[in-house]
């Protein structure tokens, strides 16, 4: 029969590791280093899908398929590119797909008018200034929103971007210059 | 310098605000835990289910060829060993006294990493871990003379004394068969819990360490750190540190149910360990079925789905909540089975959210004191939710009305 030992010093927590090593734990099969891992990147996946346009009902499921494909990807991950480059490039990828079968369904919308109510669960969707800026990004071409969204948005450099999306820095200022022209036209337009 | 921070007119402050707002979308709580509790379904279990059919493919193919080099080697090994059989694997470390094998008992089908015993194990100084196949039926067995350590996934690792075996039950929990096993468990999430049979016992535990001996008619666990529960059926005892526990392999001749621990005798009884683990498959059927506008028939699997264990059961017993409030328009029904999940898992991921959900469904049916009550239960349990400010509206508007009906 044992008797009641000391327990040993905690070890750090996956919340403070850095990328490298969570990467490294969720490779291990650390199922603490995958929620930390998740809980580090959702209000990134969140905000990113937001601003792509993926509509509120469907967030949660873009957010659930991202971290699943991140997940599943992990092993192929490098560690050339940062964890959070590699993450928007999924993002992405899967929020521009998202975006060409939501305007194949908005073709049928017309005969299916039994969509449910969306219920806003986030305090932010309730601004206006959201839902204005949303109407104009939704004019945009999903290169350059992807571009503008983030630079302005997400705040990455154009080195970052160009990681992101795959083109030359060069790409990335052009495309964020007509974005941004585009952008204001539109805001004019909204407030004569 | 950010673009347009100084807008020259309205509709570049419009476009600036607009921005600043959008990079705040970061989501609230409930989206999060909503999400992950999807996510952890998809990567539930020891491993993720897309790594581990590419490792069912390789220890496939290394089983045919330790199968295959088995049955060549048999005669000569034969001859070395005497009594003492066992196949060393791909991963094997320190396997010199382990001798050869004999394909027909296929003992270690993936191969084993073992050493040679020793009056004191430690996990320092023993075999390489084992990345066995954690698959319904598969064992690993250690001889005479050897031992092993085996990766449970999650972190988790058990040690096999000599003598030994370990498989995993078709609910993929790992199960020890035969003989003794040190288990390590680390801490884990909140919502998660580690399961490992013995016989007719379940032992749950969240993190920590313990030793589980199946002897020929008795089942024994001795807690070394952290708590462990043991469980047959709705009976459980839990253990603490230092407590130990036995009770009989086959309690049906016995008549015994799990006895107190023998160092704390006063055994807490606790819910009913629960039989299997649900799947995300059946999180599925039921969303196709409700996109078919099958309710009943969703409600019917997620039924079936709640009854197991694991982040899906707990996700099917939310649901069930939601497409009785939503879909089928029963309130009432809904705010019992948000309870019932709320019963079931205290700490769960969902929590929150059940909680909110029969605060909102009580105030739409207008049961104004149970719905405040819940209100205020929800901001103490919760004081950090992002939800806490709209609770405290509504269960402003709530005081209000109780007053305007009852103006006493």
């Amino acid at each position: 029969m044992g008797q009641k030992q000391q327990t040993t010093t905690p070890l750090p927590t996956a919340s403070a590791l850095a990328d490298a090593d969570l990467v490294r734990s969720c490779r291990a099969g650390d199922v603490t280093a995958w929620r930390s891992l998740y809980e580090r990147y959702a209000p990134l996946v969140h905000r990113f899908a937001s601003a792509l346009g993926v509509p509120v009902d469907e967030r949660e499921d873009a957010a659930q398929d991202i971290f699943i494909a991140v997940f599943r990807s992990l092993k192929h991950f490098r560690g050339e590119a940062q964890l959070s480059t590699w993450i928007y490039r999924i993002a992405a990828r899967h929020a521009i797909r998202l975006g060409r079968r939501r305007r194949t369904r908005e073709t049928m919308r017309l005969t299916m008018l039994n969509e449910k109510p969306t219920v806003l669960n986030d305090p932010a969707e309730r601004s206006t200034q959201i839902a204005t800026l949303d109407r104009m990004l939704a004019k945009l071409p999903p290169k350059k929103r992807t571009v503008l969204v983030l630079f302005e948005i997400e705040g990455l450099s154009a080195k970052e971007i160009s990681d992101v999306v795959g083109c030359p820095e060069n790409t990335v200022w052009s495309r964020l210059h007509h974005a941004r022209s585009e952008m204001v036209k539109a805001a004019r337009r909204m407030v004569p | 310098m950010k673009w347009l921070e100084e807008p020259q007119n309205e509709a570049e402050r419009l476009l600036r605000e607009g921005l600043d707002q959008a990079a705040k979308r970061t989501g609230d709580e409930i989206t999060h835990r909503r999400v992950w509790a999807k996510v952890s379904e998809a990567i539930e279990g020891p491993q993720p289910r897309f790594w581990f059919s590419g490792r069912l493919l390789f220890a496939g193919a290394a089983t045919v060829l330790l199968v295959a080099a088995s049955v060549v080697a048999y005669p000569h090994v034969r001859q070395l060993s005497q009594g003492h059989v066992s196949q060393p694997g791909p991963v094997a470390k320190n396997t010199a006294n382990s001798a050869g094998a004999n394909a027909a008992e296929s003992m270690v089908p993936a191969g084993t990493a073992v050493a040679p015993a020793d009056d004191q194990p430690s996990v320092e100084t023993q075999a390489a871990l084992l990345e066995a196949e954690r698959v319904p039926g598969h064992v690993v067995r250690t001889r005479a003379g050897e031992r092993a350590r085996v990766a449970l996934g999650g972190g988790a690792e058990a040690e096999l004394a000599e003598n030994s075996a370990i498989t995993w039950d078709n609910q993929h929990r790992p199960s020890v068969e035969k003989g003794s096993a040190r288990l390590s468990v680390p801490h884990q999430p909140p919502g998660w819990r580690f399961s490992v049979t013995a016989g007719p016992y379940v032992v749950t535990v969240v993190g920590t360490k313990f030793q589980v001996h199946v002897a020929m008619n008795t089942v024994s666990v001795e807690v070394t750190e952290g708590v462990v529960e043991v469980g047959r059926g709705s009976n459980s005892t839990r253990l603490v540190a230092g407590d130990s526990w036995h009770g009989p392999l086959y309690p049906e001749e016995a008549h015994a149910v799990p006895a107190a621990p023998q160092e704390r005798p006063q055994a807490i009884p606790t819910p009913a360990a629960k039989p299997s683990v649900a799947t995300t498959r059946g999180l599925q059927d039921a969303q196709a079925a409700l996109q078919a506008g099958d309710t009943n028939r969703a409600v019917e699997i997620l039924t079936r789905a709640a009854q197991g264990t694991g982040p899906a059961a707990e996700n099917a017993a939310y649901e069930l909540g939601r497409i009785t409030r939503y879909n089928l328009n029963r309130p009432r029904q809904a705010v019992a089975l948000w309870d019932k999940y709320r019963t079931r898992f205290p700490a769960g991921l969902l929590r929150t959210e059940a909680d909110l959900s029969i605060v909102e469904t009580l105030s739409q049916m207008g049961e104004v004191r149970a719905a405040l009550a819940e209100a205020d239960a929800f901001m103490s349990r919760h004081p950090t939710s992002e939800r806490r400010q709209d609770v405290q509206r509504l269960a402003e508007r709530l005081r209000a009305a109780e007053t305007a009906s009852d103006p006493k």
